[in-house]
């Protein structure tokens, strides 16, 4: 409740503010023509209806938990009003309004496919999980330059640091909705459609214009915020104890395939049976009891600094963020207890299976950051035409967690003695270089010769500084190298006076993970508000414990039809 | 003699110029507007098929073809614009200190005219005429879109088989070091090495809305363009490298260098004075935008003006430029342009591009041109776009607008005043 007025509270100051600072109108004028005058110059009315369609195209539906190959039926609205009341006073705000259509029948077939151990039903994800339909606003911002230098933006909204397109590494001061969109593919929903906004205040102030040389601070309380949108949004492998984390659309492929007698031996990664010595059969196993830790509000600010400076072409920050890191790749179980499956004494003598207690957080961190961009022309008298653009995070202390491998009870992985709770820290050192330019490719444009392709390719490399052996993601047993790396490419252009628009994406990862998003879209010539596309988000790898082989049974095709207006 | 007394002795004897010089230059053979056997033009007067000759070279080819085809065009008197006095007293107190350089580069240039004076038989006239396009009055600023209803500059996209789209922005422009109302004159202090500095806020369709562009044009010729496109998808803002000045401004067929019929860094290019010449225009368009039918670009309801122009021939030093030759036809007073005539690498005509203009005010009243609908046609692919503006001058924008920091706060709706 308190937290429901607070955010009334600022709805309200925003509200008040912009109104009372326009000056033309009068409390005699208010259903006169000033207002007219007021709504017609000052605001304006805009925004999409959207609607989706995706198909399962590999293995069919048991990978989606549908009863069918539709895996997405999504419809969303999202109107959006811009008032600019003054010179020194803009106001913004959108909601987003999304219906997906689910079964009943659906979530029965669910309901069925879903295995556990011990043996017992757990609940799907209720039907009307992908809706939004509360009234609170998705962005709402006031804009205020009480001076020509001094910008600031009170209210939830974006903030998105960093050089990268279509992958994160500095862009995590925002979380993520990862449940309803398929990973790396930005062309079916871009960066800015899944990040999730943030109630907070950010200021820029312009040192030198001229030099770009501008003083960034950002601070989110996070108590404003629902608590499971401080952080990325998943939805979880159903490989768990405690019957809450289900098996969503885009879940990755669950570690239930690390097996013990037949059984789930995911637990096994980060705590060993109460008796290893002594177990046998099933009383080798450890069931996971898992759950998600989310950030206290009390305990759940972010803040943030950024100094950038032009000198000569370069255009550069360095950055600083405290905060949660909210991206859930980077999320750690931590073992909080263990207990016995049955009567004690049954694990003391290694014959249940342990049960250990979970909670996959995230960690409060302090990321240092850069950024740089720069246009090379000619070298050597040849023409490069190319932007180079750089990112760069250090993690200190960042914690994986860690396991033995291999395990024991000819597992692939089990409890590192070595780190009882299974959480190691290493200082993490990630960046990535982008390469962008535009090629003409006259024989391909036969019609236009001057409407050229943009190309980008971006390598993102993460280091872990004095790494161990055995370090791995939360959720798998496959093993993080020292160095991780993934290449991404990006071309598209457009045919037909733009009403035919190609573009795709695609990633790899040298280990021998890849992920395609192409997309082709059709502005009909007669309408630009109307823009239908057709998309495909393809997977594969070695195996489906990994980068972009979590999801290489997932690829799907989808039809979007959206409305501007 | 001044400014004021050189438009007014020029409009006074607009019928007494003979095109002898024009037509024994060479562009007769090879431009799309060749010479008119005779300019006998007066108010009242109408061109249509039956007697499109007497519209011959004073339209582009294109257009000139269009009334073959049918279109009738009406003449009217011409509109008359005097230069602003603060425009004519910098012109007076710093033109005279002004010179070329080696590369042509412009020295000691402050502000206002570079070169009044001009003698068409000087080598370098052509140079000169385009630092006086350059250098032209467009205010201390000024926002495009800024005096039409909404206030917003409409790109109307033709295809060639009539369907239209259309898309919106806005562009704010600012000319840090020649500044004739607004203090500090006649610099910006910090700004003296910069001689523009435009944003382009994309308005609508939805999904590009927000999309923004910060351009920096330095005085240094050796120093190339900054160019920053921030990106609402992302919300990030990305480095452009220079070259993408020569691709089409999609949807439209308009590139970077085709804003304001020319916006190439002019130390990048060679210019040749072709001669002076007489072309129809229309100085004061009766409506905003102009008449039309759906699917076609041809203005309707609209009279045209006989204007005396410099027909400049623009060819870039780098061969692999998108334009090999382009012609500019200089308004003699305000140095702005009424056509805009491109050819391809092969020698084709390419590109024909017409720009009206409509009276606008001041402030303090007093009354200054302004661009209103600029039409470029692809004559190549059928395309065409028509831009519909006009300009609010001196809005007193401060330069701190002009940075990175702005284009961060840019939101869906596209406003960053």
């Amino acid at each position: 409740m308190a937290k429901r007025h607070l955010i009334l509270f600022w709805l309200s100051v925003c509200l008040a503010l912009v109104f009372t600072s326009t000056t033309q109108l009068s409390a005699a004028s208010l259903l006169g023509d000033d207002w007219e005058t007021f709504f017609r110059d000052k605001v304006s009315f805009r925004g999409f209806a959207e609607n989706i369609t995706g198909l399962s195209v590999s293995d069919g539906d048991r990978h989606f938990n549908t009863s069918n190959r539709l895996d997405m039926q999504r419809f969303t609205i999202q109107p959006e009003i811009n008032i600019e009341a003054t010179d020194w006073a803009k106001f913004f705000i959108s909601w987003r309004f999304v219906k997906e259509i689910r079964y009943s029948a659906e979530a029965k077939s669910r309901e069925r496919s879903v295995s556990y151990f011990p043996t017992a039903p757990v609940k799907p994800l209720r039907n009307t999980y992908y809706d939004e339909y509360k009234p609170k606003p998705w962005e709402a911002v006031l804009d205020l330059s009480p001076t020509d230098a001094l910008k600031i933006r009170l209210g939830r909204q974006f903030i998105s640091w960093g050089e990268t397109d279509g992958v994160r590494l500095l862009d995590v001061i925002n979380p993520q909705d990862l449940t309803f969109s398929p990973p790396a593919a930005p062309n079916l929903f871009n960066l800015d459609e899944t990040r999730i906004p943030s109630w907070g205040l950010r200021t820029l102030y312009t040192i030198q214009p001229v030099t770009n040389t501008i003083l960034e601070f950002f601070a989110l309380p996070g108590f404003f915020d629902e608590a499971k949108q401080r952080v990325d949004e998943i939805v979880g492998s159903n490989d768990t104890g405690d019957r809450k984390v289900r098996y969503g659309r885009w879940s990755a492929h669950p570690e239930t395939r690390l097996i013990l007698a037949g059984r789930n031996a995911f637990g096994n990664m980060f705590a060993d049976p109460i008796n290893p010595g002594g177990c046998a059969g099933l009383g080798c196993l450890v069931i996971p009891s898992t759950s998600r830790e989310l950030p206290d509000a009390g305990d759940s600010w972010k803040i943030g600094a950024r100094l950038s400076h032009s000198l000569g072409k370069l255009n550069f920050g360095l950055g600083y963020i405290w905060g949660f890191n909210p991206q859930s790749t980077d999320m750690v179980f931590k073992l909080t207890g263990r207990s016995c499956a049955g009567a004690p004494i049954a694990c003391t003598l290694g014959l249940a299976p342990t049960v250990a207690k979970l909670k996959l957080t995230n960690d409060r961190t302090n990321i240092f950051a850069g950024q740089m961009n720069y246009p090379v022309g000619d070298i050597f008298d040849v023409p490069v035409n190319t932007t180079v653009r750089g990112e760069l995070a250090f993690f200190p202390n960042k914690p994986y967690n860690i396991s033995k491998f291999p395990g024991a009870y000819g597992l692939r992985a089990t409890a590192d003695p070595k780190y009882p709770d299974g959480v190691v820290e290493k200082n993490t050192l990630r960046y990535a270089l982008g390469f962008d330019r535009t090629t003409l490719i006259p024989f391909l444009h036969p019609d236009d010769p001057w409407r050229a392709f943009s190309l980008s390719f971006q390598i993102f490399q993460s280091i872990i500084f004095d790494h161990e052996d055995g370090i791995h993601p939360f959720s798998t047993a496959e093993k993080i190298k020292r160095v991780t790396t993934t290449l991404t490419f990006r071309i598209g252009t457009g045919y037909a006076g733009d009403t035919i628009l190609p573009d795709v994406f695609i990633g790899y990862d040298p280990e021998g993970y890849w992920t395609a998003n192409p997309a082709i879209s059709y502005v009909p010539p007669g309408n630009e508000k109307i823009k239908f596309s057709l998309v495909g988000a393809f997977y594969g790898g070695r195996n489906k414990f990994k980068s972009f082989g979590f999801f290489d049974e997932k690829d799907s095709v989808f039809l979007k039809m959206r409305y501007q207006f | 003699m001044n400014l004021a007394v050189k438009v007014e002795s020029m409009t006074k004897s607009l019928s007494a110029i003979c095109l002898a010089f024009a037509c024994s230059v060479a562009i007769s053979s090879v431009a799309s507007i060749s010479c008119a056997a005779e300019v006998d033009l007066k108010p009242g007067d109408t061109i249509g098929p039956q007697n499109w000759q007497r519209a011959q070279g004073m339209v582009g080819e294109n257009f000139l073809n269009r009334i073959k085809q049918g279109h009738t065009i009406q003449i009217k008197a011409p509109k008359i614009y005097r230069p602003l006095k603060e425009y004519i007293e910098a012109t007076e107190k710093y033109s005279g200190r002004v010179s070329l350089g080696p590369n042509g580069e412009l020295l000691n240039y402050v502000s206002g005219q570079p070169f009044p004076k001009l003698d068409l038989s000087d080598g370098q006239i052509g140079q000169k005429l385009a630092w006086n396009f350059f250098w032209r009055w467009l205010g201390d600023d000024y926002k495009t879109g800024g005096a039409v209803k909404g206030g917003k500059i409409i790109r109307s996209v033709i295809e060639k088989d009539g369907a239209e789209r259309r898309a919106d922005l806005v562009s704010y422009f600012l000319f840090p070091r020649t500044r004739y109302t607004s203090n500090p004159k006649p610099a910006i202090p910090g700004y003296e090495h910069i001689d523009y500095m435009q944003l382009r806020v994309d308005s609508y369709p939805r999904d590009a809305a927000g999309t923004t562009t910060l351009e920096i044009r330095y005085d240094d010729p050796k120093k190339s363009d900054d160019l920053y496109i921030y990106i609402p998808s992302i919300r990030r803002i990305r480095r452009a490298t220079t070259t993408q000045r020569c691709q089409t401004l999609a949807p439209s067929e308009f590139n970077l260098d085709d804003i304001n019929s020319f916006n190439g860094k002019i130390t990048d290019f060679n210019y040749k004075f072709l001669g002076e010449k007489k072309v129809l225009a229309n100085l004061s368009q009766e409506k905003l935008p102009f008449d039309r039918k759906p699917g076609d670009y041809l203005p309707l309801n609209e009279k045209w003006e006989v204007v005396d122009t410099y027909v400049l021939e623009i060819t870039p030093k780098d061969p692999n430029y998108c334009y090999p030759r382009k012609l500019l036809h200089l308004n003699k007073m305000s140095f702005d342009t009424h056509w805009t005539l491109i050819w391809d690498k092969k020698g084709d005509y390419w590109k024909e591009q017409f720009g009206m203009f409509t009276p606008v005010k001041l402030a303090d009243g007093r009354e200054v041109w302004s661009v209103g609908d600029v039409t470029i046609v692809n004559v190549q692919n059928g395309r065409s776009t028509i831009v519909t503006s006009t300009r609010a001058y001196n809005q007193g924008y401060p330069a701190s607008m002009f940075s990175l920091a702005t284009l961060q706060t840019i939101m869906r709706g596209g406003s960053i005043e």
